[in-house]
């Protein structure tokens, strides 16, 4: 039953990914995106993270394939058809990039062999058991896939927190990077104390021209 | 100890899939999507609107539909025979699949909402221990559906919607969000049946001052994602003929408008659920609560009594909303966005730490007490009220009419920069 | 069927779909699209992030959810990337009013 589930959602998930890649049509591409993200997220969820799952959606669906349009419809025809993405001639080398890389990762994942102190992760087929619902104390692992969210604010709070501040720091110099680089110049003498975030840039003021 | 050491089994699988292969979990999921999201949600939204119609037309003294039926009251199917059976046109030259596709993730998006909302003792149709964020994730689908439908018609004024929709929809996410993030430090977790029982212990947490602010700030935020008047610019009518669902007709514009009465029901339900205590009926007793004994009778009365009073909330709050609507009068676009990103946001941020201190007044002492309130409220109030005050006078030029943002058409030439924001005399919708 | 989903099985989605991001990258010629492929590649090492976490032996000198904070930490990161990456598509549209990295040559010896 997972089997098949997994196999529905992965298939889905590859032809979304295969078509945001090869779609002449980008607002077609950043759908095809949205629903790439939304099978990542179901993976998430067959992998018993739900926490992630949400986050996965608010964040890529919610926000990212948003932002991919607005950036779409900002420098595109409106259609978002791509004109430039003709013929290249990097078209056939890209491919066999491609092929090979995948070539290489699946001979890593069906060959690899294992240090003598660790167990080889190639044939692992099953995953430890999680109980739920169950009373009887678990393992931290448990306790964490039940309570996602808690664990997760109580560990970025204590073990991560250096990588918690950097993320924070990561995020306002993204932040106001962004603002300053997509800031329109000729605004510069009236811009100061602008709240718009970098998200849209002046989404009222640009209108696209069909 | 290692995964592959432990014996897999069978056995392991079931506990482990407990959701797959657990009968009674499945028949009630089953009866939650064919009796609830089959029947009852979309029921209370026919007759919402049907309420919605009525009530507006109050408020602008009419009558409102009283043809069908006694009262009017088989007005919606009426509607929905109409509608049904209207032709569905897709426009020439519109993306058919998308066009197909954007009513459908819109009402998705709405119904996904209702999927975690603890409507009584053991009526959650799911318990999921991350449920707050799931309602976010699940309610910032409908942007991008939104977008999708101003796109694929290939109608300006139907883009024009769109890409105000969204901007509109994106800035007030933020402040929506943040104001839920008081709620779930005081629930201490993400699930909803546990912000629920957090409520019976420690009153609803609209009755603190914090408290009070949020839920504003959740009800401002919400009626501005349910495109609603006075935040309706991306479906304003007399500007862009009906926004994005302008090339919409048939089922696919009643599924847009399903969405839409679906989305304010799951709202009400949600702010319900948050602030105003689920189904309790009185702020700091555990009433129907302690009445549960583990029989089913029990349960049973319980149950209804809480249904009957979440149904009361879910319903007074809708009627507010419909009040809002037929009172206020649309915000012009540059305002809209500066209520969101230097209003909403600010008081939003600021008041998760005046929500922390509530916490640390009331509720990590232990049980309730009128002292522990009363000192909590005597702390936070005069915060919460100096927090408002502080936004509007930090913006207060603003306020005074001036115009906003680069771009827009300003009398700067004409008014110097120091000129007293009282002189001009401008009220807030001076510029409408 | 019937038994658990094999690891090996995301590691293999995860290795397609982050060869088709980089089909994706080297390929694409429009700024955006590039973008969009990247983030797929994002994607797909969060995917096996994960995975790991889930199927590997329970450590607890790193934590119970060592994976899972880790997946936030790439999250946030694309979050910001494309925050910045779209600014950047928009800054040079408008200087060479093009949207074709072949264009933006102004670096090139």
């Amino acid at each position: 039953m997972a089997r098949i589930l997994f196999l529905v959602i992965a298939g889905v998930g590859l032809t979304s990914a295969l078509s945001t890649v090869l779609s002449r049509n980008l607002v077609r591409a950043a759908v095809s995106l949205a629903g790439f993200f939304f099978t990542v997220a179901c993976l998430f969820i067959l992998l018993e993270a739900e926490f992630l799952a949400a986050l996965q959606v608010l964040i890529y669906v919610g926000a990212v394939s948003i932002l991919l349009m607005f950036g779409i419809m900002l420098t595109r025809g409106v259609q978002g058809t791509d004109l430039v993405s003709g013929p290249s001639a990097a078209r056939l080398p890209g491919i066999v990039v491609g092929l090979v890389v995948f070539a290489v990762l699946g001979y890593a994942i069906f060959e690899e062999k294992g240090l003598r102190t660790q167990y080889s992760w190639g044939a692992l087929d099953e995953r430890t058991a999680i109980a739920r619902g169950s009373k009887e104390p678990g393992s931290p692992l448990r306790s964490a896939v039940n309570n996602m969210g808690k664990v997760v604010g109580v560990e970025l709070m204590t073990r991560y927190v250096i990588a918690f501040e950097l993320a924070g720091l990561l995020l306002t110099a993204a932040l106001v990077g962004a603002v300053a680089v997509a800031h329109r110049e000729e605004d510069e003498t009236r811009s100061t104390g602008s709240g718009v975030p970098p998200e849209k840039p002046e989404p009222t003021a640009d209108k696209p021209n069909p | 100890m290692t995964a592959f050491a432990v014996p897999t089994s069978w056995i392991f699988w079931a506990q482990e899939q407990a959701v797959e292969l657990d009968r009674g979990l499945a028949v009630r999921w089953g009866l939650w999507l064919v009796v609830g999201f089959l029947a009852v949600f979309p029921g209370i939204v026919a007759y919402m609107v049907l309420l919605e119609r009525k009530a507006a037309a109050r408020f602008q003294d009419r009558i409102g539909p009283n043809r069908v039926g006694p009262l009017g009251l088989l007005q919606p199917i009426a509607d929905a025979l109409k509608l049904l059976t209207k032709e569905d046109l897709v426009p020439r030259g519109a993306d058919a699949l998308v066009h197909l596709a954007a009513p459908v993730l819109v009402i998705v998006s709405a119904f996904l909402m209702l999927a975690v909302i603890p409507f009584a003792v053991g009526m959650a149709p799911v318990d999921l221990p991350s449920g707050v964020l799931y309602l976010i994730a699940a309610s910032s689908l409908s942007p991008l559906g939104v977008f999708l439908a101003g796109w694929s018609s290939r109608n300006k004024y139907s883009l024009l919607g769109a890409m105000r929709a969204v901007a509109q929809l994106v800035s007030y996410e933020i402040p929506q969000v943040l104001s839920v993030i008081p709620i779930v430090l005081w629930g201490g977790g993400l699930s909803l049946v546990a912000i629920f029982d957090k409520q019976a212990d420690y009153g609803w947490f609209i009755a603190s001052p914090p408290g009070l602010l949020a839920f504003l700030i959740l009800l401002v935020a919400s009626i501005a994602e349910l495109n609603r008047a006075p935040f309706d610019i991306p479906e304003a009518e007399s500007e862009i003929v009906a926004g994005f669902h302008t090339e919409y007709s048939g089922m696919r514009f009643s599924l847009f408008f399903l969405a839409e009465y679906l989305s304010v029901f799951a709202v009400g339900c949600l702010a319900t659920a948050l602030f105003l205590g689920g189904g309790m009926p009185i702020p700091f007793a555990r009433f129907p609560l302690n009445l549960l004994d583990g029989s089913l009778a029990r349960l049973v009365v319980v149950d209804l009594i809480l249904l009957a009073v979440f149904a009361a909330k879910v319903f007074s709050f809708v009627l507010l909303m419909i009040w809002i609507r037929a009172t206020l009068l649309r915000l012009r676009v540059d305002r809209l966005m500066n209520f969101a990103w230097k209003y909403l946001t600010p008081l939003a941020i600021v008041n998760i730490l005046v929500a922390g201190i509530w916490y640390e007044c009331v509720i990590r002492p232990g049980a309730l007490t009128l002292g522990r309130w009363l000192g909590g409220t005597l702390v936070t109030g005069p915060m919460v009220a100096g927090l408002v005050w502080l936004a509007f006078w930090v913006n207060r030029r603003e306020w005074a009419g001036e115009a906003a943002g680069p771009g827009r058409p300003s009398l700067e030439g004409a008014r110097p920069d120091w000129e007293t924001p009282g002189q001009t005399g401008a009220s807030p919708q001076r510029a409408h | 069927m019937g038994s658990d989903i094999p690891l090996s099985w995301f590691l293999l989605f995860a290795a397609a779909t982050f060869a088709i991001g980089i089909i994706g990258v080297i390929t694409r010629k429009n700024p955006i699209a590039v973008l969009m492929a990247i983030e797929i590649m994002l994607s797909a090492a969060n995917v096996n992030l994960v995975a790991f976490w889930r199927y590997g032996p329970e450590r607890l000198d790193s934590g119970p959810i060592a994976g899972i904070v880790l997946a936030i930490m790439v999250i946030t990161v694309a979050a910001a990337e494309v925050a910045v990456g779209i600014g950047l598509v928009i800054l040079c549209y408008r200087r060479w009013q093009a949207a074709d990295v072949d264009r933006y040559d102004s670096m090139a010896g």
